[in-house]
């Protein structure tokens, strides 16, 4: 046996031992049909883009004026959730956020010689989700804690500073994480739980100044019960 | 019946005191104890066409550059003005005769001077009568599609010029240098109405520019524009006081373009309309880049240009049909 073929049958081997005792399991339904969660999330910075200020020479080229590089802060928000179970381990959910990121713009290079500055503007953000959650095997057989995935898609509203204008944009999201029960009940109220989960977060239109997508990452937790 | 007044405007020097009032300039007369804006009544204004001609450039090459730049303003679509062309005339520019009429006359004496409008306004309403242009005979022009090297194109000037026909005054969106014999040359621009002229064979000012088309559309609004678009206004300080002609620029993040307007009061109040709804930069700069004569009457107003640029540490956004409120904008000293 070649060296590069011994490697081989140790990777094999290794698959296929780590695969046997989650192919023993199965994916185990979280109590009660229905869950609400409310927590924290924060979302990483969100580039809006550079732009330049130009004028025309005579030539038809462009002279620019000064150039300016945005974003859109890094914020922590709220955000309430509902599922409902609709298969043992797929859960449909709907969520709303709220957060009150910035606007920044970072202006330099200007052609005669202004100090460089950067201007501010904060912005409210809404948005609505909707999205399915499947529940993974436990790693462990019997552990409280449960890995999931999660996506979606929804509508994103943000109102600039003053309310004085309102932009609507698309939302998609796509991660996963875990939840870990450490209380259950019997009627009424039949778990409570915390839940994790990181994120990829795309969005598309509302404050940003193209047409192009942006995605950054997301991190949330939250409380939740069942019932 | 004494109802007239001359106003001369030059495409170098401006003498109308301007119209207090939104972006850009607009020209602004007084009507009993009220300052209201030069402007045409509605309907489609009449212009006749000198019957004249310079080397390299016939009547009919005249006539059509000038209903080439007609066109372009009549094309901006949320400006309602419209043009119409009355036929060639022996009238000559500057007759008062109820005529707006267009053409070629030389005048070498007047240095640096490429072309001029001049107005016949009707001083109990405020509203255009007339309006001519002449073209310096003196300078080389032409009305070749890309232009020619050491001549003026035609097209370029009279799409200034109609400017000022329609009520416009000049915009400072440009940069200068000077050069040795105290002249300036343009360096870049981006507004048609700015005073000075690109070299001779550039035919880059055939083309409107936002700031343009801002002031055209806030002096003859049509279509949404009224409810589609917004304005931004404000005040400008230096050292806790406000100031008169600051050239306050709004740069709209999205569009990537810019809208000029000044501080046209003592107390620093500036307003600048024609732009799209959202946050706009704000830089505010000393009125440098060209003659402060051809923008203001400085025997009226002295212009501040003692500050450096400035820009606002707020970005600025402006409502869908509405004003932003009030801007306070702090100038640095130099």
């Amino acid at each position: 046996m070649t060296a590069a073929r011994r490697v081989v049958w140790v990777a094999v081997a290794i698959v296929c031992l780590s695969a046997a005792p989650v192919k023993a399991q199965s994916s185990q339904p979280a109590p009660g049909r229905v869950g609400v969660g409310f927590g924290l999330i924060w979302t990483g910075s969100q580039s809006l883009g550079s732009s330049d200020a130009t004028e025309t020479t005579g030539s038809g080229g462009d002279l620019v004026l000064f150039q300016t590089s945005s974003e859109l802060t890094s914020r922590v928000g709220f955000e309430a959730r509902v599922g409902v179970r609709v298969w043992r381990s797929l859960e449909a959910e709907a969520s709303g956020t709220y957060a009150t990121p910035q606007i920044r713009t970072q202006i330099s290079g200007d052609f005669e010689g202004a100090a460089p500055i950067t201007a501010t503007e904060k912005v409210q953000q809404f948005s609505i989700v909707g999205g399915v959650l499947w529940r993974l095997p436990s790693i462990r057989q019997g552990s409280k804690l449960t890995p999931f995935v999660t996506g979606g898609g929804g509508y994103l509203r943000q109102l600039h500073e003053g309310d004085t204008l309102a932009e609507s944009g698309q939302l998609y999201q796509l991660g996963g994480g875990v939840e870990y029960l450490f209380s259950h009940g019997s009627s009424g109220v039949k778990g409570i739980g915390v839940r994790t989960d990181v994120r990829a977060v795309f969005r598309t239109k509302g404050v940003a100044f193209d047409d192009g997508h942006s995605v950054s990452p997301a991190f949330a937790a939250s409380l939740y019960a069942r019932f | 019946m004494n109802r007239r007044a001359i106003v001369s405007v030059l495409i170098l020097l401006i003498c109308a005191p301007p119209q207090p009032a939104q972006a850009y300039l607009k020209f602004g007369v007084t009507v009993g104890d009220q300052r209201v804006t030069l402007k045409w009544k509605p309907g489609p204004v009449q212009y006749f066409i000198f019957d004249s001609s310079v080397p390299g450039v016939t009547s009919p090459d005249l006539q059509a550059a000038v209903a080439r730049a007609f066109s372009t303003w009549q094309a901006v679509p949320t400006s309602s003005i419209a043009y119409q062309f009355g036929g060639l005339t022996s009238a000559q520019p500057g007759d008062d005769d109820g005529k707006s009429t267009i053409g070629f006359e030389n005048y070498p004496d007047l240095d640096g001077v490429l072309a001029s409008t001049s107005f016949v306004v009707d001083d109990a309403t405020g509203e255009l009568i007339e309006s001519d242009i002449f073209f310096n005979a003196s300078y080389p022009w032409s009305v070749a599609a890309s232009g020619e090297p050491g001549k003026f194109d035609l097209e370029s000037v009279a799409l200034h010029e109609i400017g000022h026909f329609s009520g416009l005054g000049h915009s400072a969106l440009g940069e200068t240098s000077l050069s040795a014999s105290g002249g300036r040359a343009v360096i870049a621009a981006e507004a048609v109405m700015f005073p000075i002229a690109y070299a001779p064979g550039s035919i880059v000012s055939r083309t409107l520019k936002a700031d343009d088309i801002a002031g055209i559309s806030d002096l003859y609004p049509d279509g949404d524009y009224a409810t589609a678009e917004g304005s931004l206004s404000g005040r400008v300080f230096q050292n806790g006081h406000p100031f008169f002609g600051a050239h306050v620029v709004a740069f709209d993040l999205r569009t990537k373009t810019m809208v000029g307007g000044f501080s046209l009061t003592d107390q620093g109040q500036f307003s600048i309309g024609g732009l799209s709804p959202g946050p706009h930069v704000i830089r505010v700069e000393p009125l440098d880049d060209a003659d402060v004569d051809s923008f203001f009457d400085q025997s009226v107003n002295p212009v501040n240009v003692d500050f450096q640029v400035t820009f606002d540490g707020v970005l600025v956004v402006v409502p869908r049909g509405g004003d932003s409120g009030q801007v306070l904008v702090t100038v640095q000293n130099k």
